[in-house]
């Protein structure tokens, strides 16, 4: 199913040559049963492991997976190797590996399919890893609202133990490994590493200050590596073909290939996984078969809702790849992409994405807690039409004062796609100043998030402070 | 400090040598140099959250919090470069987005980081127009209340509780811009310091309930004291209003004592300066003239058979002055110390609170040679030889009679009492002569710690009652003694009439 682009735009520089390409992590979620510890021994699994657990010196793994330009997945897109050259070193603690399965960026369902269809294959990557790391014990973190997932992960778990993949002695050798799996409770932050470490050791999810980075100091102040799920579920496919077989697919700075989640107005949105380097536009036709019927694309969100949006003109230079999106002042992300069609309202987008921030923020940082309702409250206000005017400058320096002020980037992914909107939809904000007659109540987070008060919002027309029974409160 | 290497560096051009392993906020602080800051304090772990602390080090592509940022060799800090002053203007506009403008009813307005802060480093008018977030009020624990829409969340009292006081009653709720402070379901903030978390509050989020509406700040004035409640001798700040009356008691920082930290039993345990307190010297019951009662209890005193109870209350110079008016007029006195019982100390992880509910009992040991005050009280009680003249030194607050006390005082023919209450032992002993002294707060003196470090104080509000210090009334009395025919009955009669 795998195609290519074949004429290269002169924008873009020349692919590499012509490799075909099957999916590699997605191979086999279209079988029933690809969830099961029989479907996954049938086709080899936990050979990779066998072969290397005990028997191959670490280091060769981690310089294995540092050749083949393993970059993270989760959405930053740091090598991976790297990474993991930068564990602290006979520090007398334990190494952990803590595998980030929290995938809450919208528009971002790639981790959800490893986990529910194929859950050994990312298992056999935490077996590798941690051999190559040396840990022995991992943390497996899943984003709260993933039942499937969870259970078809516990249950490869137990299977995996009862075969002796996990456990004391994995594998007949004399390496052990504990595997915990933590489920989230329905934060957005702790997709962030360090906020997912402070959830793991029971608190609440705020980011750590960083440095000391979790390498270092990370769970339980103990040298931690954070990965994501898809990049984990990678390595077993690296240590097993070798780093010049991922590197076939890509481009130099970004090889190998990459679940990509499509959606928005295309004709068939859904989770694809293609070879990094690959142009957008071609990716959107081909994959996603164009957007629907007589509609014309208006936008593109590349990597998440945190990244900044893409106008048609840049999808047409952009490639699949960490490099040009950057280029681009964009990200790859997380690699879910939603296309927006012409029909769609601009304010009704971001005022959508500035409610998600304001929701998620964790509140921990001045600049964010009360960033993120300013900016819904102002997009809610373009978005209903009683924006007055200045008041999309204001969203700008508002924008502007939050990126880069923060412990973690969440302030930063709030600010991004409003000054994306700005930067390329300007004319659709100011279309709204005065537009409707100014309305005395602006809804709040809390009218959201509470049915008391949404009740009262709706007998009274106003939001009320609910009553909540901790100590007296009034 | 010693094994820890020192760095140089420059802030606003100065240059500085700090410990290595110190922040760039504390290098500033420690030299003068003035960074903001909400939830950074010395004594707490860093959280890094209000952002307000920005400083620009060179070579960094964005301003750094100064309270996270480790000091560095060469480093160059700039905490007025246009990036940062720009970036603290940012965060102070955030801050005060939510925040009710009700600084009139607000109990910290007049010391409220905020408002400093607003003045120096915010912008002049503001921008947000929108409804703001409202928030819970809550009553956190028998002396602390909480006034959610004021918080900025900068989790100093959480901090508090988990790390100084260990008790961990606080967390923070709900999430984003509807974040508060709030006690884990089931408990109050009522561990023996939990006043401490209104201190370091920078806001008017948590306030003291005792406090609460008492005064506007800036109608008090202040002045330094130490505590007299324990063996800690915590150093205090007693702010009094206009009237010289005592509204609070705050810790003063010092870090081979208290640090910034002191038990609410410290701050509240001003009431027995006001209730209680004996107004006029008594004679037989009756009141009586200065010199006539000196000369009453010069006479007891000199009528020889004379056992002196001296208080672990009294400051060191009382007691040396007790010691030179025995030597004066009754050398041959026998001297016991006595005291509050002693009780477990109470540790928490940051402070602990002395067991030892006297304020000087090394006093005692060093001018008297009394190690154990309440042993020397047993050991007397023990003994069933009449008294000629007890002498009481007392000045103990709040002081039970205990069946030893009575038991000494039970013996005793006449009583000579030095106090400033008019409390049970007035009531209870034949108390011949009783001469009002004056509370610590009123009196200056010196008190030793547990650890030998000998504190000295000055009076911080005029007497309240004709009390003297005993220092001057002994000090009378020790002249009289050298003049003679001052205690001639005479003389007295005169004066009665």
């Amino acid at each position: 199913m795998a195609e290519t682009p074949a004429t290269p735009t002169p924008e873009v520089p020349a692919p590499k040559p012509f490799v075909p390409f099957e999916p590699v992590l997605t191979r086999y979620i279209h079988d029933p049963d690809a969830h099961t510890i029989e479907h996954f021994l049938a086709r080899g699994g936990y050979e990779t492991a066998r072969r290397h657990v005990g028997v191959t010196d670490p280091a060769t793994l981690v310089a294995t997976v540092k050749d083949s330009g393993l970059r993270g997945r989760g959405g930053a897109g740091f090598p991976t190797g790297m990474k993991w050259g930068f564990l602290a070193k006979g520090t007398g603690k334990p190494t952990y590996l803590a595998v980030n399965g929290d995938e809450s960026e919208p528009g971002t369902h790639k981790d959800r399919h490893i986990l529910e269809k194929d859950p050994h294959q990312l298992l056999e990557g935490v077996i590798l890893t941690c051999w190559a790391i040396q840990s022995n014990h991992a943390f497996i973190y899943l984003r709260g609202e993933f039942i499937l997932g969870y259970q078809r992960l516990e249950a490869a778990v137990k299977a995996a133990k009862e075969k002796g993949f996990i456990g004391k002695g994995i594998f007949g050798t004399g390496f052990d490994l504990k595997v915990t799996v933590v489920r989230g409770a329905g934060a957005y932050i702790c997709g962030e590493e360090t906020g997912m470490l402070s959830s793991i050791e029971g608190g609440r999810g705020y980011p750590k200050i960083k440095p000391p980075f979790p390498a270092v100091s990370g769970l339980f102040k103990c040298p931690t590596i954070v990965n994501n799920v898809e990049t984990i579920a990678n390595v077993t496919h690296i240590v097993k073909h070798g780093a010049d077989w991922h590197k076939q697919w890509g481009t130099e700075k970004s090889p190998g290939y990459k679940i990509f989640c499509l959606s928005g107005a295309v004709k068939k949105p859904g989770v694809y996984e293609v070879p990094l380097g690959i142009r957008m536009i071609d990716f959107i036709n081909e994959y996603g078969g164009g957007l629907v019927e007589g509609r014309t694309m208006k936008a593109v969100i590349p990597g998440g809702l945190s990244a900044p949006l893409l106008t048609p003109e840049m999808v047409e230079k952009c490639t699949l790849d960490y490099e040009s999106l950057a280029g681009l002042g964009s990200m790859l992300g997380s690699g879910g992409i939603t296309v927006l069609h012409d029909g769609v309202d601009m304010m009704s987008a971001i005022y959508n994405t500035m409610r998600f921030y304001h929701h998620e923020s964790c509140g921990q940082c001045t600049p964010c807690r009360e960033g993120t309702g300013w900016l819904e409250k102002l997009a809610h206000k373009h978005h209903a039409g009683h924006a007055a005017a200045g008041d999309a400058d204001l969203l700008a320096d508002v924008a502007k004062n939050m990126r880069g002020r923060t412990i973690c980037v969440l302030a930063d992914a709030a600010a991004m796609p409003m000054q994306s909107y700005l930067q390329h939809f300007r004319p659709e904000f100011d279309k709204r100043v005065g537009e409707a007659p100014r309305v005395a109540k602006v809804r709040t987070a809390r009218d959201e998030i509470t049915p008391a008060a949404k009740r009262d919002a709706a007998v009274h027309g106003a939001p009320s402070v609910e009553k909540v029974g901790m100590g007296d409160r009034t | 400090m010693s094994d820890v290497k020192q760095v140089n560096l420059t802030i606003d051009g100065r240059a500085v040598t700090v410990p290595a392993d110190w922040t760039v906020i504390r290098a500033a602080h420690a030299h003068d140099i003035d960074v903001p800051h909400y939830c950074y304090h010395p004594d707490l772990s860093i959280a890094g959250n209000c952002r307000i602390c920005m400083v620009n080090v060179k070579g960094m592509p964005r301003p750094v919090v100064g309270c996270a940022t480790p000091v560095a060799e060469g480093m160059e800090v700039s905490t007025m470069a246009p990036d940062a002053v720009e970036a603290r203007k940012g965060v102070m506009e955030f801050l005060l987005i939510n925040h009710p403008l009700d600084c009139p009813e607000c109990d910290q307005a007049g010391e409220c980081k905020l408002q400093d802060y607003s003045v120096e480093h915010g912008r002049d008018h503001g921008r947000f127009t929108e409804e703001k977030v409202r928030k819970s009020k809550a009553t956190m624990g028998p002396h602390v209340k909480y006034w959610g829409s004021r918080c900025i969340v900068c989790t100093r009292c959480v901090r508090f509780t988990d790390e100084i006081s260990g008790t961990g009653e606080l967390g923070v709720i709900y999430r984003g811009d509807r974040s508060e402070i709030a006690t884990f379901p089931g408990r109050t903030l009522d561990n023996p310091l939990s006043m401490n978390t209104v201190d370091i509050c920078p806001v008017g989020a948590l306030v003291s309930s005792d406090f609460l509406y008492q005064s506007r700040v800036w109608n008090l004035h202040s002045n330094p004291s130490v505590c007299g409640d324990c063996a800690v001798g915590c150093n205090t700040r007693v702010d009094l209003d206009a009237k010289d009356q005592i509204k609070r008691i705050v810790p003063r920082r010092n870090d081979a004592v208290n640090k910034e930290w002191m038990c609410d039993a410290g701050r509240l345990s001003f009431g027995y300066a006001y209730t209680g307190r004996l107004h006029k010297p008594k004679v037989n019951g009756q009141d009586a003239t200065w010199r006539a009662a000196r000369a009453a209890a010069l006479a007891l005193l000199e009528g020889g058979d004379v056992v002196a109870l001296v208080s672990a209350w009294n400051t060191v110079e009382t007691m040396t002055t007790v010691k030179d008016l025995l030597a004066t007029v009754a050398p041959a006195a026998t001297v016991a110390g006595y005291g509050n019982p002693v009780v477990a100390d109470q540790v928490f992880p940051g402070f602990t609170i002395s067991g030892d509910k006297n304020p000087n009992a090394a006093g005692l040991r060093q001018v008297f040679g009394i190690a154990d005050a309440t042993a020397s009280l047993a050991a007397l009680a023990a003994d069933t030889r009449a008294i000629g003249t007890l002498l009481v030194v007392h000045n103990v607050p709040g002081f039970a009679l205990t069946p030893e006390f009575r038991a000494v005082l039970d013996r005793a023919r006449n009583v000579v009492l030095f106090d400033f209450a008019s409390g049970d032992l007035l009531r209870y002993g034949n108390v011949s002569v009783a001469l009002p002294t004056l509370t610590g707060f009123e009196k200056a003196g010196t008190f030793i710690n547990r650890d030998g470090i000998a504190q000295a104080f000055e009076p911080v509000m005029p007497p309240v009652t004709q009390g003297m210090p005993e220092t001057e009334i002994m000090a009378g009395m020790m002249q009289d003694a050298r003049t003679a025919g001052a205690r001639h009955a005479g003389s007295l009669q005169t004066e009665r009439a």
